[in-house]
């Protein structure tokens, strides 16, 4: 080849055009979206987000949690994220989602935590798992980032439960399936390891040998704030089988100055602090579990066909319907 | 085995008839490179060694967490992205632009002017790759894959890059000889491209942030035209200087080399989006990368053909030069890799592997099987020539390569398959999610065994190099500044 100029004018205009293709055109098309609101102004989703929650989702990216949990649900005709439901909870199972993220979830999201790994479920609804009761001190506590669910979301999760049994031959969402591996997944695979086969850790929420009675009120609700600080602080005494690591340097064990706190762990076994100590959660453990509280997408957009009973072939023109 | 002296390309800046007086010449470029070059190799080779160990760590806890998980700065989610911008910026990135520097150089018929320059763009990498580790060890990072180094590092490294690059102008303008030789394309591309992309991101994400999706969108494109603009055109650019040197003859075909190279510019900066696949962006986004992945073939297969037919005949000299084993397991990786990232990005696949353990495979094949290890064979070419020793343990080399080879071959299968198996797993909403991660964690396994020979291997590399680095060399019968036969005239005895 001759000449400098041929080949800089080459090396730019490719270059550029990428720049241009992947970037500033799609800057252009979803670049400037504004949060959904309904006719009156009000009911305005996503909102900003502040304060704890905020400085949570600092946490959540400074300990690299992003590496093992995406925030993204695909839509069902393309993976299965939206029929799946929660390892640990009580009847009725919540479930990852119930439609795929769209791009105005992520208005005011930065950075946009998609992930790219799921060694661990996906996070993009695990404020919505929250126990119902815990719904809405949640809002209370930080006012701008869960939603409320009046009107128009209410009709889909009323759908769910009725949804899932029909989709699944397991009674998932009746009392005695938590208890036991639902009897679906038992035949669907052959456990390969002994530790599988103990798995109805993951469907079951207290394994530790402690006497039933006292584990079964001691033991916080699945997914609420109690329940994220007792997984952050020990995930294998809420299942054996997960591989996260302990987040413990976020907790401090201290002694118990006149009365116990309020906010202190309620840890079991080889976890609990000695006797007339408490394990309590550091501020940045408070925000990194008030970010978690947080994050929900149940909201309905309109551009995004909400999974309820819908049949698949209605879902792929919302695929065309989400590019705008 | 024992090439000409005069390597007959087709280029008249490498070599036309030589005689003794472009010997001296050679002689005289590599000495002027010997620092600058030198200081890349030991900066790049010491964070190799650290990275190394980190990702030994990274990987052991992936399947064991509760092994030292209790200090912040320890924990797997802070290892991980220091693992990782260790291997880009500190290993890959500086052993990259040594051997950039040093062919840009011999390419260019000229001495390097000003070295104390490069020299400092070299400390202030290092500086800036250190602070970002120290960054994100304190938990600092800004949760962008490959670009968690906080923006006062990244300001840092900005510097030291416009400190490195100025060579480049410099070396142009007192260039001989009117032709442009590929490997020259493909260096001014990389050198062209990364400041242009590290500095697009930097704005988008940080200075003025795009909204929402777009930010994952701009961090992915900034990913894989990392992988691709900079390494992958660093890489190209070496094996087909690397090659034919080696063995002595011209590349097979010049129009071959020059489809390759534009469709190659032309096709793999569109890629990226396919790693976002089924994500929350408009359709025609992923659909484009994907295919401008699958057009990536183009490029793969003419300059995998060039390469094949450059080395007909010559596939016995592999027993004898360092060099060309490892450049020629780089480029048949190269292959391999690129035919990888077709088969993943297709969305019937992508249903399965995507968000498992099957994209780091994909990474680690770009960066090591393919990139690293032609760097690897270069620095078995180059450093010899700046030190004036030869490398003094033919079995190290030889163990350097069988344990790079099989470590990363066991790898990329366990995470391949670990991959597929995990996201099988996913895909059936009737399991409990943990069920996925359970049937990972065998490979997780293996793939720790894979570190362990990686490891090795490195800290063979790494001794190897430092006997260089301190005169231990094998001192040649024929000095070999002037005389470069020298190093394959010993290969010999491999």
């Amino acid at each position: 080849m001759k000449g400098l100029v041929p080949l800089f004018i080459g090396l730019f205009g490719t270059f550029a055009f990428s720049w241009v293709g992947l970037t500033l055109i799609p800057n252009s098309q979803i670049g400037h979206l504004d949060p959904q609101s309904d006719e009156e102004g009000t009911d305005i989703y996503p909102m900003p987000r502040s304060g704890m929650v905020e400085r949570g989702e600092r946490i959540y990216i400074g300990n690299g949690c992003v590496y093992c949990h995406s925030q993204q649900l695909r839509p069902d005709y393309v993976a299965s994220d939206i029929d799946r439901e929660r390892d640990a909870a009580p009847s009725p199972r919540p479930k990852w989602g119930e439609r795929r993220s769209a791009p105005r979830d992520y208005v005011f999201a930065r950075p946009a935590l998609l992930g790219k790994m799921r060694m661990g479920p996906d996070l993009a609804n695990i404020g919505k798992a929250a126990p119902a009761e815990e719904e809405s001190p949640a809002p209370a506590a930080s006012p701008t980032a869960a939603s409320p669910a009046p009107g128009g979301s209410s009709s889909p999760p009323a759908a769910k439960p009725a949804a899932s049994a029909s989709r699944s031959p397991a009674p998932a969402n009746s009392p005695a399936a938590t208890s036991t591996p639902s009897p679906s997944a038992g035949p669907a695979k052959p456990n390969p390891s002994p530790a599988a086969a103990a798995a109805p850790g993951a469907a079951n929420a207290s394994p530790p040998p402690a006497p039933e009675s006292e584990t079964k009120t001691g033991e916080p609700r699945p997914y609420s704030v109690a329940w994220h600080h007792r997984h952050l602080y020990s995930p294998r005494s809420i299942n054996i089988d997960s591989n996260m690591p302990a987040y413990r340097f976020l907790y401090e064990k201290r002694l118990i100055d006149g009365e116990r706190s309020a906010d202190a762990l309620q840890l079991t076994g080889s976890d609990a602090p000695p006797e007339g100590w408490e394990v309590i959660p550091t501020y940045d453990a408070q925000c990194l579990v008030a970010y978690l509280m947080s994050l929900d997408q149940s909201h309905p957009l309109k551009e995004v066909k909400s999974a309820g009973p819908a049949a698949s072939p209605a879902a792929s023109p919302a695929a065309g319907k989400t590019a705008k | 085995m024992n090439p000409a002296i005069d390597i007959p390309l087709k280029e008249p800046s490498i070599s036309v008839a030589a005689g003794d007086a472009d010997q001296i010449e050679r002689a005289l470029i590599d000495a002027s490179t010997r620092v600058p070059v030198l200081m890349f190799y030991a900066s790049a080779i010491v964070w190799l060694l650290i990275g190394t160990i980190l990702a030994g760590f990274v990987s052991f806890k992936l399947h064991s967490p509760d092994w030292l998980s209790n200090v912040s700065f320890l924990t797997w989610g802070r290892l991980r992205p220091v693992h990782m911008n260790v291997m880009v910026y500190g290993w890959a990135s500086m052993a990259g632009m040594g051997t950039a520097i040093w062919m840009m150089a011999r390419l260019c018929r000229t001495t390097l002017r000003h070295p104390l320059l490069l020299v400092a763009g070299a400390w202030f990498w290092n500086i800036g790759v250190l602070l970002g580790l120290g960054g994100i060890l304190a938990g600092d990072s800004t949760g962008y894959q490959w670009l968690e180094f906080p923006p006062y590092a990244a300001i840092v490294l900005f510097v030291a890059y416009s400190l490195i690059i100025s060579w480049a102008v410099l070396m142009f303008r007192f260039r001989r000889g009117d032709q442009i030789y590929i490997t020259q394309w493909y260096l001014l591309g990389a050198f062209l491209w990364f400041p242009w992309l590290y500095a697009a991101a930097q704005l988008m994400l940080f200075v003025i942030p795009v909204q929402g999706v777009l930010q994952a969108a701009v961090g992915w494109w900034y990913g894989n035209n990392l992988l691709f603009l900079w390494f992958g055109a660093i890489g190209l650019g070496t094996a087909y200087y690397m090659i034919p040197k080696v063995i002595g003859r011209p590349v097979y075909s010049y129009h071959l080399a020059t489809i390759g190279f534009w469709t190659y510019a032309l096709f793999s900066s569109w890629t990226g989006m396919q790693r976002l696949v089924d994500g929350p962006f408009p359709a025609w986004m992923i659909t484009a990368s994907i295919a401008a992945t699958i057009l990536t073939i183009i490029p793969v297969a003419t300059v995998g053909l060039n390469h094949h037919m450059t080395m007909q005949g010559y596939f016995p000299v592999m027993r004898y030069s360092p060099t060309l084993r490892f450049t020629v397991f780089g480029a048949m990786s190269y292959t391999v890799f690129s035919a990888l990232g077709v088969l993943i990005s297709l969305r019937s696949v992508a249903r399965y592997v995507n968000f498992t353990q099957a994209s780091v495979a994909y990474s680690h094949m770009g960066l090591y099987a393919f990139f690293t290890m032609v760097i690897f064979g270069s620095m078995y070419y180059i450093v010899p020539r700046l030190v004036g020793r030869e490398w003094r343990y033919a079995t190290l080399i030889k163990l350097h390569f069988w344990a790079s080879a099989y470590g990363i071959g066991l790898m990329t299968l366990m995470l391949l398959v670990g991959g597929y198996v995990q996201g099988e797993s996913m895909d059936n909403a009737s399991l409990p999610f943990i069920e996925s991660t359970q049937s990972v964690l065998p490979y997780l396994r293996g793939r720790t065994l894979s570190a362990l020979l990686l490891t090795a291997s490195h800290f063979i590399f790494a001794f190897h190099f430092g006997l260089m680095l301190f005169g231990l060399g094998r001192t040649a019968s024929v000095p070999t500044f002037l005389n470069p036969i020298e190093s394959e005239a010993s290969e010999a005895h491999l």
